[in-house]
């Protein structure tokens, strides 16, 4: 397989796709950042619940220690917890690849979406689907990282909250919520490059992508890696000026610490 | 409502246990405090002054006994909890300002928020509270901006906004630079002046001496000494507390 100047030069009747397939990626990611964090946000909170229907076994007073171990580790059982951290255990330990496939096959398999295009080529049917799949998985990351910014708050402004007479929502809301955004704020934005990348397998379900222009390009042409050299190319420069940035912005929000 | 002969808050075998007993953090405390002491908790490193006072507002959960606060018992109880904690004041050793916020807004959120009081009459109040302590040109600095002793003195006016019947003082001078543990004395020699309730865990002898009506010495979870400042410094009866004296005040 060579690469020839030849055959670049012939992809440029095709840059209308690759420009579609651009935007197709770049509405794909901030679709699964946006309504990944709400879920994210909702695990972490799930993860950082005090549901203990159980709790009042802890009560029980009793001398012999093995029960009262017992008793002590189902009284710490909350339901809601378990619920959440199961869920992101399962994004964690099946491939994206899968989780897709389940989404689309058999989730979107009974429900039944309408069909219609919007911004005159992306086909809603195809690209809901992807974006549920990927917000769904990326819900599943990020919610440890928003947890890991609420646990980073200093411990000690919960309590300097609490003993005013705040209660855990006010404290959270008040107090632990805007400070730990400056943690999580750079861990989101880094999920969004993370999600373009990602979101090349979304091409196996129809939605058209870069990757997905990529296939018909070469369909139509016969030429296989020139496209595949361009669509590198494409995810490069989405990737690397956007984690750049990033990392500025982080770096000014910590120089503001210092103020 | 409380009555006259009663305690403000009676203390009766608190407890508190970690790891199945193995640590014993507090071991069966008994002290009564009345309206308007000024009680100093003093103890080596790990005698559970901090654990008994984080009881005192249940910061920390007792394993054991019960704390009877205005003649509500408030251990396992279905009291409110928030309601309860408006009433005691804490100051901790760090200050814990919260730093997202300038120091007028420390002030106010609480009573803001959690007492529904209005914006000016709140703001008011704290300003009136920070002239006193001489920080009013402060208002609308940011914590970072405070020295510690600035800091601290404002961690204690945050409580004071809320009207406690009770402060709560955790070493509020250790981690202070020399200079300024002054300053913060001065302002918790004012407030016992002005006769509100204190309990203060310190280690700043002279500061017990002279503003404490009642100096508490514990050691290993349990209050071994009680008396009046010239009971518990210049005739000490327990081997520990004449040990621990001895260790303090030649350093
Ligand atoms: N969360 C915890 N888990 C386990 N042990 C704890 C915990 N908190 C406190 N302890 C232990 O309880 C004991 C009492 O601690 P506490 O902080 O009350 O002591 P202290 O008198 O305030 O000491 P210091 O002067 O160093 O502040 C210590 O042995 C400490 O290690
Ligand atoms: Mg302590």
């Amino acid at each position: 397989m060579t690469i020839s100047w030849s055959n670049i030069t012939k992809l440029l009747n095709y840059s209308n796709m690759f420009q579609q397939g651009l935007i197709v990626t770049v509405l794909l990611a901030l679709c699964t950042v946006f309504f990944g964090f709400f879920l994210a946000f909702g695990l972490a909170l799930m993860l950082l619940s005090d549901v203990r229907p159980l709790r009042h076994l802890e009560k029980i007073k009793t001398d012999d220690m093995e029960r009262k171990k017992r008793l002590d580790f189902i009284a710490r059982f909350n339901p809601v917890k378990f619920i959440a951290s199961a869920y992101v255990q399962f994004v964690r330990c099946t491939p994206m690849l899968v989780q897709i496939f389940l989404v689309y096959y058999i989730v979107f398999g009974y429900v039944t979406l309408p069909k219609f295009t919007f911004l005159g080529f992306i086909q809603f049917e195809r690209f809901f689907p992807a974006a549920v799949a990927l917000a769904l998985n990326s819900g599943g990351y990020m919610s440890a990282v928003i947890r890991g910014g609420i646990e980073g708050v200093d411990g000690g402004q919960t309590e300097a909250a609490r003993s005013l007479g705040m209660s855990k929502g006010q404290t959270m809301f008040h107090i632990i919520l805007p400070q730990a955004v400056k943690n999580i704020l750079p861990a989101v934005a880094n999920e969004f490059v993370t999600i373009i990348k990602e979101s090349s397998v979304c091409y196996t379900i129809g939605v058209q992508d870069i990757m997905f222009n990529v296939k018909s390009v070469q369909s139509a042409t016969f030429i296989i890696a020139e496209p595949l050299l361009m669509a590198t190319f494409l995810y490069f420069c989405l990737c690397y000026p956007t984690s750049k940035i990033i990392e500025h912005v982080e770096r000014r929000m910590r120089q503001s610490d210092n103020r | 409502m409380t009555t006259d002969n009663k305690a403000l808050i009676q203390v009766r075998n608190l407890k508190k246990h970690y790891n199945y007993g193995k640590l014993k953090a507090l071991d069966g405390v008994n002290i009564d405090i009345n309206k308007g002491d000024v009680m100093v908790v003093i103890g080596p490193s790990g005698s559970g002054k901090s654990t008994f006072l984080r009881s005192l507002n249940l910061l920390e959960e007792p394993t054991d006994g019960s704390i009877i606060f205005d003649g509500q018992e408030i251990v396992d109880s279905k009291i409110n909890l928030d309601a309860f904690r408006q009433r005691m004041g804490m100051v901790f050793q760090h200050f814990n300002l919260f730093p997202h916020k300038t120091i007028l807004e420390n002030l106010t959120l609480a009573p803001q928020i959690v007492k529904k009081a209005g914006k000016e009459e709140t703001e008011k109040r704290a300003l009136e509270l920070l002239d006193r302590v001489g920080l009013k040109d402060r208002a609308n600095a940011y914590p970072v901006q405070l020295s510690g002793g600035q800091k601290q003195r404002v961690a204690i006016v945050r409580a004071l906004c809320m009207n406690p019947e009770v402060m709560l003082f955790d070493e509020p001078t250790s981690a202070l630079d020399p200079e300024m543990v002054g300053e913060v004395l001065e302002v918790m020699k004012e407030l016992a002046k002005a006769g509100m309730t204190m309990i203060c865990v310190t280690h700043e002898m002279g500061f017990a001496r002279e503003v404490g009506n009642r100096v508490v010495f514990m050691a290993d979870g349990n209050i071994i000494e009680e008396g009046t400042p010239e009971d518990i410094f210049d005739h000490p009866k327990s081997a520990r507390l004449k040990d621990f004296l001895g260790k303090v005040l030649e350093a």
